[in-house]
């Protein structure tokens, strides 16, 4: 799944491959940013040049020691992510508790989930932290992305100080935002108390709960995806810049008619990225709402307003062990991520074709 | 260059082969094959069992190797992990009191404790905890570690200045009923406007259903839980929330609100002391232990069970019973705050001290008796994923102000739902 979202830039491939020059220099047309897709294709051509007719089956005698390197990935990768993916498929239509009998119960278990409102509340849930998060972020990252690449002094400081929240543990973090939007005791109620304004109750109001994991994604991603803008944009020639100041152009035009629509794929890219980690919020919302009370584990805190689809998934998994019944949410949420990433992709398609 | 490549690459080959057979050697020399080996695993979790004892149990059967392993995380999930293959599996497992009724219908993955001789030590624990862990044929498959009885924790200090009684004889007199426990709320937010009686009502729902014979499902595999014992329990949870003495803490905040004395009772198990004394330390000698209105309940309690894979179950029984006797079970409730489930062990002296914590009340007149007075009620096998739509809704009243009327419809609707889900008629 998480190929997909990689080979975005890749439909671009083909063509550009035949725009680029023999000597691998960028075409002409830098519309589609400069050239890396060219030198990727390259290999492939190199091959492609010693006989496609010789057949598979010598290139794999001939390349064994590089299949051989790539080998423990995949002998892991089957092992720890496909057998369990392709299990869990088998399980949607199963009724399991973790240890006694499998039992088949054919689609039953996704019509309990079509009839189950608390599956579709997580699914709302989901929904709108993913907006709430994903919005503000890709905005601010890309300000941030331009402010940086504007300076000329610490910039390696900025580079770092914007990377580091990403490799953050994210337990940790979370339990720190818990406890400065807490109700009574946090920071940012008592600062609001301080100056004389009525506290928020942050982690008990089912918007306030979705705003505050939201926040804690957004602080958490933004710079993250600002040092991938800041990257596209130091890709852009400088003597665009330059025409269009000579042109008489200020620095808003300039950021509206020259950064974003060379930055285009890379802002494709990271939307593409952001709704398939946004999507899957996860440990924000356990880790905020405790998951040791026995009475009521992992139920995404007061009214279920954080309970996003992953969580109610794990719940059930593994605090009510229905096992079948976990597999058929898992995988009708792969579904509606699957459909928000083909629409993501439709637009780029669409957009990218224009003349 | 290309010769080094091809060694490198051979060294690499057979550095994995070698990895892979001494794996495989490291797996066939822990299997063990017949029903007589002296090596067992334990697994428990932090807290779960007196390391203490569990230390002496090693040095007490000299000619046993007991491996002991303190499992943290989800215990559950490991468990049922650990018990898809009879290597991986333990030998002597702890299960907690949570879990143990969805362990039920599969109890032919365990060993029945009363065929290795549990039905002659039965007398001396409590009935109504061996119930919990027996089976409808009536297989026992596990030992009672632990047992919570619950009891209200009551601010003397707090109750003081509300005008309330403060001797915890008085107080169980005058909070004899749930009504009662609210009045006195009602005067104590009154008097002191900072407190309020209770955490949440979620609290006093899980002691009304503990009090009562009946859950949410009933022996023939019937959802009870619309009927009228749920929804006395219900309205009853309700009450202080309508009458303004719930500070409705659902989340961590409860630490610092028992240290301000934003709460000034706490209904819980007798483990519960033990949260109090980790939030608040500082509120040391305020606080007292009094009877549970309306009736005694329980919270919680584990067992330690054998699986079926078990290496020797002479031995692991040997083990447990050992572990569990009165003497050391009076140790686990020093060392871990785990209440026995011997009523034998209530007449020790680590049992009939008085504890400084609670102003030197000797807390085991409140919890000794209400302990062997638990009723005996039938726990399905789907009943915590059941209840935990109730207890969804009750947090709803509190944070969003939902119509308790509308919650409680949606609650009996839903799980009804999580119960058809789970196989329940």
């Amino acid at each position: 799944m998480s190929s997909s979202p990689v080979a975005g830039p890749a439909p671009t491939g083909p063509s550009s491959g035949a725009m680029t020059g023999p000597s691998g220099q960028p075409a002409p047309d830098r519309r589609r940013g400069p050239g890396r897709t060219g030198r990727r294709f390259r290999p492939v051509s190199a091959g492609g040049r010693n006989g496609p007719q010789r057949g598979a089956r010598r290139g794999i005698a001939r390349y064994w020691p590089q299949y051989l390197a790539v080998t423990p990935y995949y002998l892991i990768f089957s092992v720890f992510m496909l057998f369990p993916m392709l299990y869990t498929v088998y399980l949607a239509f199963q009724r399991w508790d973790g240890i006694g009998e499998i039992q088949f119960v054919g689609l039953q278990q996704f019509r309990f989930l079509w009839d189950d409102p608390v599956f579709w509340l997580s699914i709302r849930n989901t929904l709108v932290i993913w907006v709430l998060s994903t919005v503000p972020m890709l905005f601010m990252a890309l300000v941030m992305a331009v402010l940086v690449n504007s300076t000329r002094r610490f910039t390696g400081f900025y580079r770092v100080a914007l990377f580091i929240p990403s490799i953050t543990s994210l337990v940790a973090i979370a339990i720190f935002f818990a406890a400065v939007f807490s109700n009574d005791f946090g920071l940012i109620n008592a600062v609001l108390k301080a100056l004389h304004l009525s506290a928020v109750p942050w982690m008990s109001n089912e918007w306030t709960i979705k705003l505050v994991i939201a926040a804690l994604m957004t602080w958490q991603w933004t710079g993250y995806n600002a040092i991938i803008y800041l990257a596209g944009l130091q890709a852009i020639p400088s003597e665009l810049y330059e025409a269009a100041r000579m042109d008489g152009a200020g620095p808003v035009r300039i950021f509206f008619s020259i950064t974003i629509p060379l930055l285009r794929p890379i802002i494709l890219f990271t939307v593409v990225i952001s709704t398939v980690t946004g999507l899957q919020s996860f440990t924000e919302p356990q880790v905020m709402f405790g998951s040791d009370a026995s009475t009521n584990p992992n139920s995404g805190g007061p009214g279920r307003a954080g309970l996003t689809t992953l969580l109610y998934f794990y719940n059930q998994a593994f605090d009510n062990n229905d096992f079948g019944y976990a597999a058929a949410i898992v995988w009708s949420f792969f579904l509606l991520i699957l459909i928000l990433v083909i629409v993501n992709w439709r637009l780029v398609q669409h957009k990218e074709r224009r003349p | 260059m290309d010769l080094s490549r091809r060694r490198f690459l051979e060294a690499a080959v057979l550095a994995a082969a070698t990895a892979g057979a001494t794996a495989a050697c490291g797996g066939g020399a822990e299997s063990t094959g017949g029903k007589d080996s002296k090596n067992l695993k334990l697994w428990y979790w932090a807290g779960g069992l007196s390391d203490k004892v569990v230390a002496d149990a090693k040095k007490h059967f000299s000619g046993t190797t007991l491996k002991a392993s303190v499992i943290g995380g989800d215990f559950k999930t490991k468990l049922l992990t650990g018990m898809k293959t009879a290597q991986t599996a333990p030998d002597i497992t702890g299960i907690k009191g949570e879990d143990i009724a969805s362990f039920l219908p599969n109890a032919n993955r365990f060993l029945d404790l009363n065929s290795l001789g549990m039905d002659k030590l039965a007398p001396d624990y409590l009935s109504w905890k061996l119930k919990q862990a027996t089976t409808q044929d009536g297989k026992l498959i596990g030992f009672p570690i632990d047992i919570g009885p619950c009891a209200v924790y009551y601010r003397e200090d707090i109750f003081d200045k509300a005008g309330l009684p403060t001797d915890p004889v008085k107080v169980s007199a005058q909070l004899s009923t749930w009504d009662a426990y609210f009045d006195a709320g009602v005067q104590l937010h009154r008097k002191v406007p900072k407190s309020f009686l209770i955490n949440n009502i979620g609290a006093v729902f899980s002691m009304a259903i503990g009090q009562g014979t009946r859950r949410f499902i009933d022996e023939d595999n019937t959802f009870i839980g619309d009927q009228d014992h749920i929804r006395q329990a219900w309205t009853t949870a309700v009450k202080p929330y309508t009458l303004g003495i719930d500070a409705k803490i659902n989340d961590n905040t409860w630490n610092a609100a028992v240290a301000k004395g934003t709460v000034a009772t706490g209904l819980g198990a007798a483990w519960y002391a033990l949260d109090i004394q980790n939030a608040a330390p500082g509120t040391k000698g305020k606080w007292r232990v009094a009877s549970l209105p309306s009736g005694p309940s329980n919270l919680g309690g584990s067992f330690l069970c054998l699986p079926a894979t078990c290496a020797n179950p002479e031995l692991a029984f040997d083990i447990v019973k050992w572990m569990l006797s009165p003497e050391n079970q009076a140790r686990g409730f020093t060392d871990a705050a785990l209440f026995p489930t011997s009523p034998a062990a209530y007449e020790l002296p680590a049992l009939t001290g008085g504890d400084a914590f609670f102003g030197g009340q000797k807390t085991i007149e409140i919890f000794g008796p209400a302990a062997e007075k638990i009723p005996a009620a039938y726990e399905a096998p789907a009943d915590a994923a059941v209840s935990v739509a109730y207890f969804n809704e009750l947090t709803s009243i509190e944070a969003k102000g939902k119509d308790p009327e509308t919650a409680w419809k949606d609650a009996v609707s839903q799980a009804k739902q999580v119960a058809q889900r789970q196989g329940v008629k």
